[in-house]
């Protein structure tokens, strides 16, 4: 990657000759102008830091890379702000800071520090590419990979042979769809001779989310492999492919096509996805999961059907469906069967997914080992010479420990690339993105917690000193202590920090819990062979997140000074008052801009009511004595906290 | 407490449902479950087992906090199930033969049963580590959960890279009892043998070792894994390469004691081929370059100095031609050492040898003849006299000649060599340029060699182009320049090149002027143009010449004063006289009255002809002053003899001659004039004199004169007469005059053009320093004297002495000053 930034002139020209190629169409533009409430929520949210309220934006399904109507986008807005996890958080999500580009180049010149800048760089498009990327390469690398051996379906052509899927061939081309609906049990299909293999070897490619293009031999070779592509694409009903490959641009140009053709090839996907694997899930009683029978010969080409148990009865389920995992499997053999759901039900009398509460219920989905692969687990299981590793009339089915809505999202993702679910099942999935090593996953499920899991307690409101009020403390969204937990187990180091930041600012409320000295004292476990000087990792990030809750207050005028002082100086005053101000302008902003209808709003509408009533109000500190002003009250309180914390360890027994 | 949180509505964050929270579990329960399968794994009952299962099981172990106690228990397993099970069908294996060759020695058993017996054993082995692998590999499946928490977290090794050590362990590290070796041992030493077994010709089983080897380069030596610690080369390759050494070390010197050359080469490189297919084979590629080291080592590199000078060694090869066989030497070589100074060293020697019996020859076989050349020239009388005096001079010239083939022909056998023998892909640099050295070092260890050269050119220029094609005049000149290209001393070159150049043109004894520009053009191409400026000055002067003849020949016929010279015609040649070296014509004596050389007297119809050239010159080009030397002149009289056939003859005779002719044609027949009166009446050098009319009176053919007394001897005091009866069949007749040729010098001579050619030294080597000093102002001492010698070196060698005494002389002559101030010697130029 060049260092040298582009020169004023350069950067001009390009920006020019964008806009051209806009105007005319022949670009799609990056950065859409938006005018949109949402988009200047998002916006203000990014300009603020405020993570919980522009993870709520994406979530909504807003433009990550649009414009606002002073060309900022929230990247730029993030970034200038000197947001680093906002920053950080956008990119994951798929914000562009491509350099040679206008926009790109300004997020970069706009960065306030050279370590959001260096972030912005780490991102740069030549790196990390399209977010549908993984699935992409993962689609064609199924092309070439040997072991386990998915695919099932021989395409011959004239000279050579290729083994495919005939799952994917159905999803992306209607006239596999149409040809494989009729006879799904086909395993061989034959190319007229007339054609190329190399532009059937392109289709494919094609077809399988590979890059088309480029290299297709010289004259008359190119010629006859473009006539057969035609044929094909027009055979196949993918008219884009002919089209891609004749139209040949810049690389800007090139990767936009390429980001359009991924997006409608996995919505493609998604919709197959939803229309076959979701849709022919099988509900059944958990008893009976092991002897449903699934020919392999079946509509929707699924290779091996993953089982997930309903969890009626949290505590019970686990060991039930250990026991039914052990109980000896009868397998009994049916005649050939086409088409959907086969089961052999010999004492049931039913399939259809039953309305009939029953305490232990399993869903069978059926999939393809071909997807599957993109966990590590199922590759190992695959292609092992277990039983899950071996051919069998009968499509395996595989328990996995987790809950049918789970595992949808798994699946989903494995398919799709899409990892939209609700915080309520994020634990759940972090877990189960863990056990079967789909890291993107985890870290989609971690970022889900760290960003939601604040409740509405934004960031922004969060650096209020005195903690979170009362009744926000209702509403909390998660069990802290599971979250930390599951930090520590699946290793995702985003939930410690998160935890320890999470707990940093309520900490008057969790330090008198049992159930948080615990959390200390499993911390400080973590560490084997403890040495005197070792320190307690989670109380080491508590203290950190405290000071970093009260060092607003202490940053200008030094913290001894200001202790010194125990009554309320002039300084003291002057803050509150700034504070006073602050609080003004942001419901000056509230009357210009905002309609006042987001939550965010609201909570800050409803914190600033509460900074004026305490203001008015007598000033206490966490002891309940009284406090000359908040300024002071900030730093008894922070006093009162530290030591709090010191005597727990003290207790139990840990030095740090 | 869980569970209550979990119990919130939609939209919030639920506890995990399981694992986590969920019931502890039975670490035994669970453990017996998979150590069934782990036994149904090693028993290869695999298929059944539900890899889900299992890996669900260890899963939750390894979630609960229990990693540590399965990770223990799965390396338990191992052990136990490799200590004991799998140990003992190997140890089953090693049967007697294989035993006691331990202390009782090899001969216990014959090759063929030990050679089964440990084919045996190796099977056994390596089934097992398949066997082992593959279990490993699945029971790395099942624990890919373990491995990637526990074991990342706690910083074990893989469980997989445990169990390779728990192989190493428990089945190559234990003894097989007490003071027995373990098996590694026996591992190593069966390998070991099987290997000797090959190098002597039998018949083992490659790939079976070679498995076996690939075990060793899987394991190593500690759990740490660091790449250099494979087992294999810790302790087999070890082993190995010593074990090989010893044997090499062995048969390279018996080989070279029974074997020749030729053999030992080839074997060598068999050996070595032999090594390296082995490695590929039967061993590992890495081993390969050390193998071929360790061979290389014992065959070659500490064999070839024993190589070289064996009886049929490098000298016989060379001396038989051997060019196949040198190549192999040069190859073998080439392996070790690319610079290849054994071999170097052996060349530079046989040329050097080669060459001094070249130059010891010619040394032989030109002294020999020199005490013949004083005694033929006056005796015989007749037609002898001629041949005689030519006779030394050619076995001087030949000698020359003889050098010059002899040294053009060992050169060529040695570039044939580097080319046939001594080359990779193009002819090897380094040796090549040694054998150059060598070369030049024989030419320039020659003291007549620069001498010698010229005499080959000059005798290729006379006589030996006549009749051939352009190719081989071609060839002969290149031959030339390239001996030329080793010669040191240039310039010595040059003055005889000049002296032999200068007789060739004025007595027009070239045979082909066009030859002798493509001679001089070559060696400006090759030595520069400095070298050649005064051989071209040379050309121009005669061209000159000739264009001035023709000039004088018209104004002659316009002008009447010449007319009356009874249509003598004059051929001038006007010689610059610096470029032209005259004092090759002079004899040794005359060099010493040079300035006070008297006046030749002409008869009168010459001297207008000469006065009439001296205006018409001086016309041209004022304030030239032109000197005359007869001696070089030549002319052709018509004379009539009374008894002789023809009516005319045509004489063609020296300037002398004709002068002496001229003084008997008015005198009336029968007079005669004393030698007095000659020289009286001509002045002519008494040397010269005494050499024409020896011709004129004494040579049988063109004896124009009668002498009396008649003897061979010209003395003061003879008289001489016109020979009327003077009979010749030809109409033309050529006076001889003794001594013309180009020779070979005496000693005398040579001593001469070296101390003139050293004065000619001191000024080239002043001014080159004078050069050097005005461009650098201020210069060392050590730095001033190898620029010098940089920039004299194209045109000789210059002696340090010499060197220094010119600088003394400059600093006399106030060019230079010594600088006191310097820390090392130096001097500052002085403006």
């Amino acid at each position: 990657m060049a260092d040298t930034v582009l020169g004023k002139h350069q950067l001009e020209k390009a920006l020019y000759e964008e806009n051209k190629a806009v105007s005319s169409g022949q670009l799609k533009e990056e950065n859409p102008l938006d005018t949109s409430t949402e988009f200047r929520i998002f916006c203000e949210a990014c300009r603020r830091g405020d993570l919980r309220v522009c993870q709520e934006q994406i979530s909504k399904g807003i433009n990550i890379n649009a414009r606002d109507q002073f060309d900022y986008t929230p990247l730029i807005l993030a970034s200038l702000c000197g947001h680093y996890e906002v920053a950080q958080m956008l990119l994951e999500q798929g914000a562009r800071c491509e350099r040679d580009t206008f926009q790109g180049e300004r997020c970069l010149y706009n960065a306030l520090n050279d370590r959001i800048r260096n972030l912005l760089l780490s991102y740069d498009f030549s790196k990390s590419t399209d977010l549908l990327q993984p699935l992409a390469a993962h689609m064609t690398s199924l092309l070439t990979r040997e072991t386990p051996m998915t695919a099932d379906i021989a395409v011959h052509t004239g000279d050579t042979t290729l083994n495919l899927h005939k799952f994917i061939l159905s999803a992306r081309s209607p006239y596999f769809a149409s040809k494989l609906a009729a006879a799904p049990e086909t395993t061989t299909w034959k190319l007229a001779n007339t054609i190329p293999s190399q532009s059937f070897e392109t289709c494919i490619r094609y077809l399988y989310l590979g890059d088309v293009g480029a290299d297709l031999g010289e004259g008359d070779e190119e010629q006859a492999i473009l006539t057969g592509i035609d044929k094909l694409s027009k055979q196949l009903e993918v008219p884009q492919l002919f089209d891609n490959i004749l139209q040949s641009g810049d690389r800007r140009q090139a990767r936009q096509r390429r980001t359009e053709e991924l997006e409608k090839s996995s919505e493609q996907i998604t919709t197959w996805f939803q229309r076959n694997v979701l849709k022919y899930k099988v509900f059944v009683d958990s008893e009976k999961a092991d002897g449903v029978k699934w020919d392999r010969n079946n509509g929707i080409f699924a290779d091996v059907l993953l089982r997930a148990d309903e969890d009626e009865e949290v505590e019970a389920e686990v060991e039930e469906s250990e026991s039914s995992d052990e109980s000896p499997q009868i397998r009994r053999t049916e005649g050939p069967l086409n088409g959907i759901p086969i089961g052999n039900f010999a004492q049931q009398t039913s399939r259809s997914p039953s309305r009939r509460r029953r305490p232990k219920r399993s869903v069978l989905f059926p999939c393809h080992r071909a997807m599957l692969l993109r966990s590590e687990l199922f590759a190992t299981m695959f292609a092992s010479p277990f039983r899950e590793g071996q051919e069998s009339e009968h499509l395996h089915i595989v328990p996995l420990d987790c809950s049918p809505e789970v595992l949808e999202v798994i699946l989903t993702f494995l398919y799709t690339e899409k990892a939209d679910f609700g915080l309520h099942l994020a634990l759940d999935v972090l877990h189960a993105a863990d056990m079967l090593f789909i890291e993107k996953l985890k870290q989609r499920a971690a970022l889900l917690i760290s960003t939601l899991g604040n409740g509405n307690a934004s960031v922004v409101e969060s650096e209020n000193p005195r903690g979170v009020t009362g009744a926000e403390e209702e509403e909390e969204v998660i069990n802290i202590y599971d979250v930390i937990r599951a930090g520590w187990d699946t290793r995702v180091h985003r939930l410690e920090e998160f935890g320890a930041r999470f707990i940093a600012y309520r900490l008057e409320g969790y330090i008198d819990e049992p159930e948080f000295r615990t959390l200390v004292r499993e911390s400080a476990a973590r560490i084997k062979g403890r040495q005197e000087t070792d320190t307690v990792e989670l109380v080491d990030d508590i203290r950190y997140y405290l000071s970093d809750r009260f060092r607003l207050r202490f940053e200008d005028s030094g913290l001894d000074e200001m202790m010194d002082e125990s009554t309320a100086g002039p300084e003291g005053a002057d803050d509150g008052g700034g504070l006073e101000s602050r609080v003004e302008k942001l419901a000056v902003h509230d009357d210009e801009g905002y309609s006042g209808s987001s939550p965010e709003n609201d909570a800050v509408g409803q914190d600033a009511a509460a900074w004026e009533a305490a203001q008015q109000g007598v000033v206490r500190t966490l002891d309940g004595e009284v406090a000359g002003d908040e300024f002071a009250q900030d730093a008894l309180n922070y006093q009162i906290l530290l030591a709090k914390i010191d005597t727990l360890m003290e207790t139990l027994g840990l030095d740090g | 407490m869980a569970s209550a949180m979990s119990r919130r509505g939609g939209g919030k964050i639920r506890a995990p449902r399981r694992g986590l929270n969920g019931a502890d579990v039975d670490f035994q329960t669970t453990w017996i479950v998979l150590e069934t399968a782990f036994r149904e794994i090693h028993t290869k009952n695999a298929s059944a087992l539900s890899f889900e299962e299992l890996y669900r099981n260890a899963y939750k172990l390894v979630l609960k906090k229990q990693g540590e106690e399965l990770y223990k228990r799965v390396a338990e397993f191992e052990e136990q199930w490799l200590g004991s099970t799998v140990r003992k069908e190997i140890v089953q294996t090693l049967s007697a033969p294989l035993m006691v060759n331990e202390g009782a020695g090899r001969t216990l058993a014959t090759a063929n049963e030990r050679r089964q017996a440990g084919e045996k054993f190796l099977r056994r082995l390596k089934q097992s580590w398949e066997d082992h692998q593959v279990c490993m590999g699945m029971l790395t499946d099942v624990l890919m959960y373990m491995d990637r928490v526990y074991c990342t977290d706690h910083r074990q090794p893989s469980i997989f890279a445990k169990s390779m050590g728990l192989f190493r362990d428990q089945i190559l590290r234990t003894p097989l009892s007490q003071h027995q070796p373990n098996l590694l041992d026996v591992l190593t030493r069966i390998i070991l043998d099987q290997i000797q077994m090959d190098r002597d010709g039998e018949n083992i089983d490659p790939f079976l070792i070679k498995s076996n080897v690939y075990m060793l380069e899987g394991l190593y030596e500690s759990d740490v894994e660091a790449e250099d610690d494979k087992l294999y080369l810790k302790s087999f390759e070890l082993e190995f390469l010593q074990q090989s050494a010893e044997f090499y070390r062995e048969e390279g010197a018996r080989l070279l004691k029974e074997s020749d050359a030729g053999t030992y080469c080839r074997h060598a490189k068999r050996r070595i081929d032999e090594e390296n297919d082995r490695c590929r084979s039967t061993l590992t590629e890495s081993t390969s370059p050390k193998i071929v080291r360790v061979v290389e080592d014992e065959l070659i590199r500490n064999k070839m100095k024993g190589l070289i000078e064996m009886e049929s060694g490098v000298a016989f090869m060379v001396d038989n031609e051997k060019l196949h066989e040198l190549n192999l030497v040069f190859d073998l070589e080439a392996r070790v050492d690319p610079k290849k100074p054994e071999l170097t060293r052996a060349m530079q020697k046989i040329i050097a040898e080669m060459g001094t019996n070249i130059n010891n020859a010619a040394i032989a076989a030109s002294e020999a003849p020199q005490v013949q050349t004083e005694a033929p020239a006056a005796e015989e009388d007749d037609g002898k006299a001629r041949t005689a005096s030519v006779k030394p001079l050619n076995q001087q010239t030949a000698a020359a000649l003889k050098w010059v083939e002899e040294i053009l022909a060992l050169k060529d056998r040695f570039d044939n060599i580097c080319k046939e023998s001594f080359k990779t892909q193009s002819v090897d640099q380094a040796l090549s340029t040694a054998i150059n050295r060598s070369m030049a070092d024989v030419i320039n260890a020659f003291s007549r060699g620069s001498e010698y050269i010229s005499l080959f050119i000059d005798d290729n220029m006379k006589r030996g182009i006549k009749d051939k094609t352009e190719a081989e005049v071609d060839l002969m000149l290149e031959k030339a320049i390239m001996v030329l290209r080793y010669l040191q001393d240039k310039d010595i070159f040059e003055t005889y090149y000049k002296k032999h150049l200068c007789k060739r043109l004025l007595l027009k004894k070239s045979v082909s002027v066009e030859v002798e520009k493509q001679m001089i053009s070559r060696m400006k191409v090759e030595l520069g143009n400095s070298f050649t400026l005064k051989f071209e000055a040379m050309f121009k002067d005669m061209t000159l010449s000739e264009e001035l003849s023709n000039g004088y020949k018209k104004h002659a016929a316009g002008v009447a004063d010449l007319n009356d010279s009874k249509g003598i015609e004059l051929s001038i040649k006007v010689l610059t006289s610096m470029t032209w070296p005259l004092e090759a014509f002079r004899s040794g004596i005359e060099g010493d009255n040079d300035g006070i050389r008297p006046q030749i007297i002409y008869p009168p119809a010459i001297r207008r002809v000469k006065e009439g050239f001296e205006r018409f010159y001086s016309q041209k080009h004022s304030g030239r002053k032109l000197t005359w030397h007869n001696n070089m002149g030549d002319a052709l009289l018509k004379a009539r003899f009374p008894h002789s056939k023809a009516t005319v003859h045509d004489v063609e005779c020296s300037t002398y001659a004709m002068l002496i002719l001229l003084l008997f044609e008015d005198l009336p027949n029968g007079s005669t004039l004393s030698f007095e009166e000659i020289e009286a009446a001509t002045n002519i050098p008494l040397d010269d004199l005494k050499r024409n009319l020896q011709s004129l009176a004494v040579a049988p053919k063109t004896r124009f004169l009668v002498k009396t007394p008649m003897s061979r001897e010209i003395k003061p005091g003879d008289r001489f007469r016109y020979n009327e009866n003077f009979v010749s069949n030809v109409r033309r007749i050529r006076v001889g005059v003794v001594s013309a040729g180009n020779k070979v010098e005496g000693d005398r001579e040579r001593k001469e053009t070296e101390k003139k050619n050293n004065e000619d030294r001191k000024f080239q080597i002043e001014a080159a320093i004078v050069r050097i000093m005005k461009q650098r102002k201020e210069l060392a001492h050590a730095q001033l004297l190898t620029e010098t010698l940089t920039q004299l070196s194209h045109q000789f060698k210059p002696d340090v002495n010499m060197i220094k005494k010119r600088i003394e002389g400059l600093i006399e002559r106030e060019y230079l000053e010594r600088m006191d101030e310097a820390p090392v010697p130096s001097y500052r130029y002085l403006a």
